[in-house]
C-alpha cells in the first residue's frame, strides 16, 4: 500500500465526498460549483447566503451519515462479541476503537457515540433548514446561537474522544471524519452568525421590516394585529 | 379592507423537523434491519460480562478467565463448554443451606462419570464465586482464602471456587444477593439468570433443558 494511505478506507468515500462538496460550497469555489442547472432548481444558490446554507447542510449531512456508519459498526461489533475481539489493523483501526467496551458508549447514558453524533448532526441540520427556509424570521438569531453553542460544547466531546483514541492507541478514521465535520459545522455557524445582519443576509426582505415584525410579535405575545391597507399607505 | 398577515415561520420549523425526522428514521431503520447487536449484561440473552480472578481447584490457587470457556462462533452441535456460575458468600445462610444440593448437582454433572450424560464434545463446568455481603469487621462474619478452602471441603464440592471477596465483580455484574446462579452457553450468552427467573425454575432445570444429552 502507498505510504500514508493505509488509513484510507474506501467506504469513507461517500461521506468524504459529501463533506468536500459542502466545504467547497461554503468557499468561493461554491459560485462555480453551483452550475446553472442547480441554480435553476434551487434559486437560493444564486446568493452567497444560499450557497452557505447548502454547504452547511451538506457538511452536517456528511457528519450524520458517518455517525450512522459508526453506529452500524458499533452494532456489528456487539454482534461479533462486544469489546472482546481482536483485529489486525495498524494505527488506523476503527474496530478496535468502536469495539472497545470501555470507551464506545457515552458515560452515564450508555448510548453508543454514533447515536449521539446522529442526534447532534440531525439537530444541526434542523437548525440550518429552518434558518434557510426563513432567513428573516424572528428566531433566526436564536437558532444561530443554539448552533454555535452546541458546536462549542461538542468540541469538548471531541477532545474526550480523541483522548479515548490516544488511550486505546488506535485512530478511527470514521470517528475522525465525524469530528472534522463537527468542527467544520461549528466554524460554519460562526460564519453564519457573522453574516447575520449584513447586506448579504437580508436578501429576502429588509432587515428593518423583520426587526419591526419581531418587536411587534414579542410585544403582543406572538399575535400581530391585522392592518388595513389604507393604514399602511 | 382587512388584510391577513401570513407567516411561514412556524412552517419552516415544522418542515425542517419533518425532513430531519425522515432522514433520521431512514438511517435508523437501515441500521436496525442490518445489525443484530448483543449487549453485555446479566440478563438472559445478554453476553456474559468479564469474570477473571484466582480460583482454588482443590489443590492450588490458579488464574482463571471465563473468556477461555467462550467461543463466539459456537453453534449448537459444536464442541464447547457450558458454565454454571454461582455467586455465593461463605457467611450467607442461604448459601450454606444450598451447599449440599450444589454438591449433589456437582456429582451429577461433573467428574469422569457424571450421572447426567452429555455428548462427547460437550463439557460442563461449575464455578463458585465467593463475594462479601458483609465487611470483615462484622461480628460473626469472617472472610479470606482459608474460609473459601474450608467451605469447599466441608461440603465436598468438586468444582473451583473464585476469590472475589473484594467485590470487584460489581463493576460489570452489578450488585445482587446470594446465592445467585447463571448458566452460560459456550458462545458466552447467558441462558439462565436467577434475578429474572420465574419462581420455582432453578438453574438445575435450565441445565437439564439447555445442555444436550449424550448417547
Amino acid at each position: 500500500m502507498v505510504a500514508g494511505l493505509e488509513c484510507f478506507d474506501n467506504t469513507l468515500l461517500p461521506h468524504l465526498a459529501i463533506f468536500a462538496i459542502g466545504v467547497a460550497m461554503f468557499s468561493p469555489l461554491g459560485e462555480s460549483l453551483a452550475i446553472p442547472a442547480l441554480r435553476k432548481k434551487w434559486a437560493s444558490l444564486e446568493t452567497k447566503l444560499g450557497r452557505s446554507f447548502a454547504g452547511m447542510l451538506l457538511i452536517c449531512l456528511s457528519g450524520f451519515t458517518v455517525s450512522a456508519h459508526t453506529l452500524w459498526m458499533h452494532n456489528k461489533a456487539q454482534e461479533m462479541g462486544g469489546g472482546s475481539f481482536c483485529t489486525a489493523g495498524s494505527v488506523c483501526d476503527c474496530a478496535s476503537v468502536i469495539g472497545n467496551a470501555d470507551w464506545n458508549t457515552v458515560p452515564v447514558l450508555g448510548l453508543p457515540w454514533g447515536l449521539l453524533g446522529m442526534l447532534a448532526f440531525a439537530m444541526f441540520m434542523w437548525l440550518i433548514i429552518t434558518i434557510a427556509k426563513e432567513p428573516t424570521a424572528s428566531w433566526v438569531l436564536n437558532n444561530l446561537k443554539i448552533g454555535t453553542n452546541f458546536g462549542v460544547l461538542g468540541m469538548g466531546v471531541i477532545l474526550y474522544l480523541m483522548y479515548a483514541e490516544y488511550d486505546i492507541g488506535k485512530i478511527c478514521q470514521f470517528c475522525t471524519t465525524a469530528h472534522v465535520a463537527h468542527v467544520a459545522a461549528t466554524v460554519g455557524f460562526f460564519r453564519l452568525s457573522k453574516l447575520y445582519g449584513t447586506s448579504d443576509w437580508a436578501t429576502g426582505g429588509s432587515e428593518s421590516t423583520v426587526t419591526q415584525t419581531s418587536k411587534e410579535r414579542r410585544k403582543r405575545g406572538g399575535y400581530v394585529a391585522p392592518t388595513q391597507i389604507s393604514e399602511e399607505e | 379592507m382587512i388584510r391577513r398577515n401570513i407567516s411561514d415561520e412556524a412552517g419552516a420549523r415544522s418542515d425542517g423537523l419533518m425532513i430531519v425526522s425522515v432522514i433520521f428514521i431512514a438511517a435508523f431503520t437501515y441500521i436496525a434491519f442490518t445489525t443484530n447487536p448483543v449487549y453485555t449484561g446479566i440478563g438472559v440473552g445478554d453476553r456474559v460480562p468479564e469474570l477473571e480472578g484466582k480460583i482454588y481447584d482443590g489443590t492450588s490457587w490458579t488464574d482463571f478467565d471465563l473468556k477461555e470457556n467462550i467461543d463466539q462462533n459456537w453453534k449448537e452441535g459444536d464442541a464447547g463448554t457450558w458454565t454454571m456460575i454461582e455467586f455465593m458468600d461463605t457467611n450467607c445462610g442461604a448459601c450454606v443451606q444450598a451447599a449440599p444440593d450444589v454438591a449433589d448437582m456437582g456429582n451429577m454433572w461433573l467428574g469422569d462419570n457424571p450421572q447426567r450424560t452429555t455428548p462427547e464434545n460437550v463439557t460442563v463446568e461449575f464455578l463458585a464465586v465467593s463475594i462479601s455481603l458483609w465487611t470483615e469487621d462484622t461480628a460473626g462474619k469472617s472472610y479470606g482464602k482459608d474460609e473459601i478452602v474450608e467451605f469447599r471441603s466441608e461440603y465436598g464440592h468438586n468444582f473451583a471456587y473464585m476469590d472475589m471477596q473484594d467485590n470487584s465483580h460489581q463493576d460489570d455484574w452489578g450488585g445482587f444477593g446470594t446465592p445467585t446462579y447463571f448458566l452460560v452457553s459456550p458462545n458466552g450468552i447467558i441462558q439462565y439468570a436467577t434475578p429474572e427467573a420465574e419462581y420455582g425454575y432453578t438453574v438445575w432445570d435450565a441445565m437439564q433443558e439447555n445442555i444436550p444429552r449424550g448417547d
